[in-house]
This record gives structure tokens, C-alpha cells and sequence, in this order.
């Protein structure tokens, strides 16, 4: 057994979600797992395709989330409207700067790390690129961890909208922009998702990385 | 089992066939999402309304990105930028109203910054204190679209979305009017002043005011209007009065109006249908006299508190006013007296006969001056009185005098003479004197000479009355007592004659005797009577003559120190003794 065969070019086929080694039913069909019931696939359908429709749109909505205000309170009739960069300069013109720098990174950075990482790896399984293979999964891995996490900012702006009601005082609402940015994060969730990790080795040719 | 494993030891997957798309539908997603950021961007270019500059004189409480441009409380815009003019004596505003709020910046619109306000009349833009100052708008009506604007300081008291309706009041004073002064009808507020300002020619105030829909139709062309400011108080029969309209009124000032009530009914007055501000409501019910004639009165008398507006009237009822006083120089002697002209309203005292509606033309001039020459010829005469002893006040009155001489109005004079009649304090100063005249031409030196010889020639006149008295005392009751005696005699010698003849005359000759004897007897009665009565030295006539020449001679001693006193101190007559 050559070292870098993978099942698919040994024509078998694992299933997802119990890790079951099957025969496919047929080579463009691969059928269902009979033990688990889950349906095999060699590689995830279209899965650069819907990687790349989600990234874009992860894209397109990326750009009216920070523009957006995602806040927009009234205190005593001065009405302001914060969008998140405003809210990261609010912050660290009030000293904390820590508080800023997480803002910032979770909000800003992490979704926009987020968008060229995904890029990087679909460009890069496109090409049939075999460099850095190893590090390209940890990047994937590290993409599918953290993107959960960006979605601070918008509990945290539910959280003060909801609970910020004292009507004539001072009343919170939310801005379109928080929409948005509850979008972004959701798109690139679901293109981590999309993007099958496995495609990185197709290319491999029995070398799993270029490193080695 | 081997090391080679066998494709077929590992389990078969489930055949199913399905059909599968080459063009993956997730790629909605993304058209979706930028359908939509397009879509927001589109709204938010086309909601983006006009840029417009506003110049202030003051940026307090302005700043870029917080302050507001609201119009009824509702944001429709914003200010952007905040910047000094190039000469620095102004400020630019720079404010982005929203698309939908494109119709309220006009030519005409205004603009002026919201700030919290105490004022005597209320507190407005609480608010500001806590939301910062706005701008606000007061739209236009104009068509014309406009991006530069000059903003007012101090915000319109009356925006032009209110109902009602303004009118223009014309003032010689402004008394303590000020914009947000209260208008009262019947005392309720129905307005308030929203601007004045100085005619042209600097005599005179034009006020605009604003009254409230639905109070602006009592508003009539025959509606008066008054300074209500400050306290009207008043004294009459009924003891002192106080008029004011509200406190508030007299403390900032304010405009009462009020339609006369023998006022033509009529359509309410036009918007802006100027009006004249009285001074008071005394003033603003004055008849509006459409007849009025000129005549001048010269009064030779001090006109001292006699003020022009004094009022002319007849029988208590005022007829007109003073309208000019001033000195009047006679070039031909040089003599001095006060003019005074009068307006008289003739159709005040005609009236009546013009009452009824249909009839009601004016009197002709010769008619008018037929009847003051009637009135004239029957004794009208003006005359100053006094309206007030303590304030001295003078007001012409009109009155009759039938005993004043005659005299005629002279009407080819502009204005005619009214003939004058001295009165008030004046006539009575003038008896007075008339009395002081008359003493002293008196010839009082004379008259007490000559009262002093009577006195004297009385008291000689007495003293003979007493000598005379004595004398009959003395001389003539002797002579009486002696005749008596002689008679006695003479009637003894009558008895002895009868009782010598009573021999030979009958009885009836002594009856006779006896009847003389019998009268003798009476006489001499009477005389002793008279003797007391008359002559004696305690009768009571001679007593009581005594008296009443005591009296006299009294008398005339009081009246020589009257004589003597006035003599020295004449001014005793006025004065009294003192």
C-alpha cells in the first residue's frame, strides 16, 4: 500500500458522520451509508462552488456591516448611532484600549481573516496547489473554530437593545448594520463549512506535503 | 485476513438515484446579499435630500454630527459642519435635511437655533437642557427651492403652521409691549405680539400680532384695540377702582380688543387689516368723530391746569377736547391772553336727531352753524371750571348764561370765536375783588367822621331828652298840682255858689253839680294815674325810654370800635378778625 493513497483512488468512500470505510454504490452515485444512513459523498458536492457563492456574499455583506450603524441610541433626545468602528474608537478614546483591541479583532479582523483565508484555500485547491498542505488544514481547522466566536458582537447588541428600554431616558435600537454583520458571520460559517478540507490532499499525488 | 484488503470485504453503499444540479444553488445567497446592500445603498442615495448653509451670529450649543434639524419635534435633518464665514463675523452652518423633508426648505423657510428660554410669559425649550440645542424650521410658503438661508436668533413666537390670523396695530408708543406680549379678548389670551417695529419716519409703531383661530373672527374692521399693560386705576361714585387684565399683563404689558357694541355687525377683518392701538379702553370706545369743528376761546383768566385733551363738555357731557392752549398777543395793545382752541363733535349734541338709521346724513355746515349761532344768541358761552380742587385740573364747559351779554360767533375767523364767560375760580376770584374793589373806594375815614357827629349829635339828642325829662319832672307837675289846686278853689266856690242858688235852682242843677263832681272826680283820677305812670320818677315809660337810649348809646360805642378797627386793619372784611 503506496503511502499517500487515499480511499478515494482506492475506490472507497468514508462516510461523514460515522467514519464508516464503503464500497460506493456506483462511482457518480455513491448511495447512502448502510449504517448510519448518511448520505456519501467522495467530495463535498459542489464544494468549492458554494465555498466561493458564500464567500462572496460573506463579501458583499462585509462592507454595509461596517458602514451600517449597528446601534443606535437615544439618550434624552440625543440620538446617536454607532457602527462598529466608531464603537472601537469610542472605546479606545476612553482608555480601554484592551477592550478596543478584542472589539476590533473579533468584529473587524476576524471576519475579514476569515473571508481571504477561505479564498486562499479555495484558490489554492483550484490551482492543484500542493505546497503547505499541512499548514492550509490548520488553517481550515483554525477558520471552523473561530468563527463562531465573531458573533459576540451581535449578542451583545440584542443583549443592550433588549434590556436598554427606559423609554424618555434612553432607548437602544438596533441598525441595519448589525444585520449584516450577523450575515457575515453566518456566511462564513456556513462556507467553513462548505469547504471540504479533503480537497487539499486531492492534489497531493501521494505527497502530503511539500515539506516533507 | 491479509494484508491486502479487498475492495469488496468493505460494506456496499446504498444505491439511490438523484439527479444532481452542475449550477449549485447557493449561489442565491451572495445575489441575495447584494440585492440587498445594493437596495440600501440605492434607498440611502435617494433619501439624501438637500445640503443647505444657514448663517447664525452664534454657534452655541451647534455641533457637527449631534445637532438636529427638527421641524414639529421630528428630525429632518442634520448639521454636517459648523465653520466660521471668511470674515469671521459669522458662523456657517452646514445641515443635510433628509429627502423627505425636501418640501420644507424653501426661499421663505426659516431657521432659527432652539435653546432653552425663560421669558416673563413662559418657559419654552425645556427639552434643549437635555438634548442639546436644534435647529428649527418654520416652513415657507414659497415655491422656490433655496440652499442659503440667514437664521433667526431668536425663534418666531408663531409658526406659520398655526391657525389664525395677523393683523398690523399702529402706536405712538410702545409702552411695555414685547414680542410674546398676550393679547386678551374679554380677557381670555387669544394671541400675542409677534413683531414691532419703528415706522420709517420714527413717530410711530407697527405691531403685528397673531390671534389664535378660532378667536381671530371677533376680530371686526370695527374692532378697537388698547394697551392693556399696567393698572387703570380710577376714582368715580362708586369709591376706587383698579382695572387690569391679568397679572401677567401688567407685568409684561399686553393688547385688549374688544368690538363696540353698537358696532354694525360685519364680516370678520382681513389677515393683516391694520388697526390703531389706543392707550386705553377709554380711549379706543371714544367715538370716532366723523364731523368736528374748530373754534378758539380766549379766556382772560389764568389757564393754569388746563392740559391739551382736557375735555369740553355740556352739562357734564363731553362734547369735544381741548386741542391747542397757548398765548395769544393782541398787536395793537400788546395785551396778553391765553388761546385756547377746542374741537367740538357737533353730531354729539345732534345726535338724537340723527339716530334713525335711514336719515342719517350728515348736517351741513350751514347747519351746523345755524344752530351754534342759535345756541350762541341764547346765552352758550364756554367757561373755565375746575374739574379737581386738588389737582386744580381745568375743563371748558359749555353752559347758558342768558344775563351774559350778547355777542355773536364770528365766522369769516378761522377757527371762529366762541364767546367766554369768566368761571370756575376764576369768577369767583373775580367778585372777590369786585368786593375788595368796592371796599376800598369805600369812604370809610368819611363815615366813621360821620358817624362819630351822629353818635355825638344822639348822645346830645339824649342828654336834651333826659333835660327835658327833669324839666317836666320839675317845672311842669308843680303847674299841674297848681291847676289842679285853682280848680279845687274854683269848684268850692262853684258849691258855694250852688248851695246858694240851690235855694232857687231846681234840684236838677245840684244833680248836676254832683255829675261834675263825679267827673272832676274821674279827672283827677286819670291825672293821678298819668302823674304816675307818665311823669313820676319810677314810671315805667320813662324807665324803659332810658333803657332803649342806653341800648343806643352802646350800640354806637361798638360801632366806633368796629369804625376804628377797620379803620386800621380794612383787610378784617375778607379775612375776619384775627
Amino acid at each position: 500500500m503506496k503511502p499517500g493513497l487515499t480511499a478515494a483512488e482506492a475506490g472507497l468512500i468514508s462516510c461523514e458522520a460515522c467514519g464508516l470505510l464503503v464500497r460506493p454504490a456506483h462511482a457518480d452515485e455513491p448511495g447512502y451509508c448502510p449504517r448510519c444512513d448518511a448520505e456519501l459523498e467522495f467530495r463535498r458536492h459542489n464544494s468549492v462552488q458554494r465555498t466561493w457563492a458564500l464567500i462572496i456574499a460573506a463579501a458583499v455583506c462585509y462592507l454595509p456591516a461596517n458602514i451600517l450603524p449597528i446601534m443606535i441610541s437615544n439618550q434624552l433626545g440625543r440620538v446617536e448611532e454607532d457602527t462598529i468602528i466608531s464603537g472601537v474608537i469610542l472605546l479606545y478614546n476612553t482608555g480601554s484600549a484592551v477592550l478596543a483591541g478584542i472589539v476590533l479583532i473579533a468584529s473587524v479582523v476576524i471576519p475579514l481573516a476569515k473571508l481571504i483565508a477561505l479564498s486562499y484555500l479555495l484558490i489554492t485547491v483550484q490551482r492543484g496547489s500542493v505546497r503547505k498542505n499541512r499548514d492550509r488544514a490548520k488553517l481550515y481547522r483554525l477558520v471552523e473554530i473561530v468563527g463562531r466566536w465573531s458573533m459576540l458582537d451581535v449578542f451583545v447588541a440584542t443583549f443592550i437593545v433588549a434590556l436598554i428600554q427606559l423609554q424618555p431616558l434612553m432607548a437602544i435600537m438596533p441598525g441595519m448594520g448589525v444585520m449584516f454583520f450577523g450575515a457575515v458571520v453566518v456566511l462564513t460559517m456556513l462556507a467553513a463549512e462548505s469547504f471540504d478540507p479533503r480537497l487539499i490532499w486531492d492534489s497531493s499525488k501521494g505527497r502530503w506535503d511539500d515539506d516533507e | 485476513m491479509s494484508d491486502k484488503t479487498d475492495p469488496m470485504d468493505f460494506p456496499q453503499a446504498v444505491a439511490v438515484r438523484k439527479k444532481r444540479m452542475r449550477f449549485s444553488v447557493v449561489w442565491i445567497i451572495p445575489l441575495v446579499a447584494a440585492a440587498v446592500a445594493l437596495g440600501i445603498a440605492v434607498q440611502s442615495y435617494l433619501s439624501k435630500g438637500p445640503t443647505i448653509t444657514i448663517v447664525f451670529k452664534e454657534a452655541e450649543g451647534l455641533e457637527a454630527g449631534k445637532t438636529y434639524v427638527k421641524y414639529k419635534d421630528i428630525h429632518v435633518g442634520q448639521v454636517s459642519a459648523v465653520k466660521l464665514s471668511d470674515d469671521f463675523s459669522k458662523i456657517l452652518v452646514t445641515a443635510k435635511i433628509d429627502k423627505s423633508a425636501e418640501n420644507l426648505i424653501v426661499e421663505d423657510s426659516k431657521f432659527w437655533v432652539m435653546r432653552p428660554q425663560v421669558t416673563l410669559s413662559g418657559i419654552s425649550g425645556i427639552g434643549t437642557i437635555l438634548s442639546g440645542n436644534y435647529i428649527g424650521i418654520d416652513p415657507g410658503k414659497s415655491k422656490t427651492k433655496s440652499k442659503h438661508f440667514t437664521g433667526l436668533e431668536v425663534p418666531p413666537p408663531i409658526t406659520s403652521g398655526q391657525p389664525g390670523r395677523e393683523f398690523l396695530l399702529r402706536a405712538d408708543d410702545l409702552g411695555s409691549l414685547g414680542i410674546g406680549a398676550p393679547l386678551y379678548y374679554r380677557r381670555l389670551n387669544v394671541g400675542q405680539v409677534i413683531a414691532y417695529d419703528l415706522g420709517k419716519d420714527g413717530k410711530s409703531f407697527e405691531i403685528k400680532i397673531f390671534v389664535h383661530a378660532p378667536y381671530d373672527q371677533f376680530v371686526l374692521p370695527d374692532t378697537r384695540f388698547w394697551q392693556a399693560s399696567g393698572i387703570d386705576v380710577s376714582m368715580g361714585a362708586e369709591g376706587l377702582t383698579v382695572k387690569t387684565q391679568s397679572v401677567l399683563s401688567v407685568l409684561v404689558g399686553g393688547i385688549a380688543f374688544e368690538t363696540p357694541a353698537d358696532a354694525a355687525p360685519s364680516e370678520p377683518a382681513p389677515a393683516n387689516a391694520a388697526f390703531t392701538l389706543h392707550g386705553d379702553r377709554k380711549a379706543a370706545f371714544a367715538k370716532i368723530e366723523t364731523v368736528s369743528s374748530r373754534f378758539v376761546c380766549f379766556f382772560n383768566e389764568s389757564i393754569r391746569g388746563l392740559s391739551v385733551g382736557a375735555p369740553v363738555t355740556i352739562l357734564g357731557i363731553p362734547v369735544g377736547e381741548v386741542v391747542y392752549s397757548g398765548l395769544d398777543l393782541n398787536p395793537a395793545t400788546f395785551g396778553l391772553r391765553p388761546r385756547v382752541e377746542i374741537m367740538a363733535y357737533p353730531m354729539r349734541i345732534m345726535a338724537q336727531q340723527t339716530r334713525d338709521a335711514a336719515s342719517r346724513k350728515l348736517p351741513t355746515a350751514q347747519e351746523r352753524r345755524n344752530v351754534i349761532d342759535r345756541m350762541v344768541e341764547r346765552g352758550l358761552r364756554a367757561q373755565l371750571q375746575t374739574g379737581s380742587l386738588i389737582s386744580g385740573q381745568l375743563f371748558v364747559a359749555l353752559g347758558y348764561f342768558p344775563d351774559a351779554p350778547k355777542a355773536r360767533v364770528n365766522w369769516s375767523h378761522d377757527p371762529p370765536e366762541l364767546p367766554v364767560m369768566p368761571g370756575g375760580l376764576g369768577r369767583y376770584e373775580e367778585k372777590i375783588l369786585a368786593i375788595l374793589t368796592k371796599l376800598e373806594e369805600m369812604p370809610l375815614e368819611e363815615i366813621s367822621r360821620d358817624l362819630r357827629k351822629v353818635l355825638g349829635t344822639l348822645d346830645q339828642g339824649l342828654q336834651d331828652v333826659n333835660r327835658m325829662v327833669n324839666r317836666v319832672d320839675g317845672e311842669i307837675v308843680p303847674d299841674v298840682k297848681k291847676t289842679l289846686g285853682t280848680l279845687d278853689r274854683t269848684l268850692e266856690d262853684a258849691d258855694k255858689m250852688l248851695i246858694r242858688v240851690d235855694g232857687e235852682i231846681v234840684p236838677g242843677v245840684k244833680k248836676m253839680l254832683e255829675d261834675l263832681q263825679g267827673a272832676v272826680a274821674a279827672a283827677q283820677r286819670v291825672l293821678a294815674n298819668t302823674d304816675s305812670a307818665l311823669l313820676g320818677p319810677d314810671a315805667p315809660a320813662q324807665q324803659e325810654l332810658r333803657d332803649a337810649l342806653q341800648e343806643i348809646a352802646r350800640a354806637a360805642r361798638g360801632m366806633r370800635v368796629l369804625t376804628d378797627y377797620l379803620e386800621r386793619n380794612p383787610e378784617a372784611l375778607i379775612r375776619g378778625k384775627n
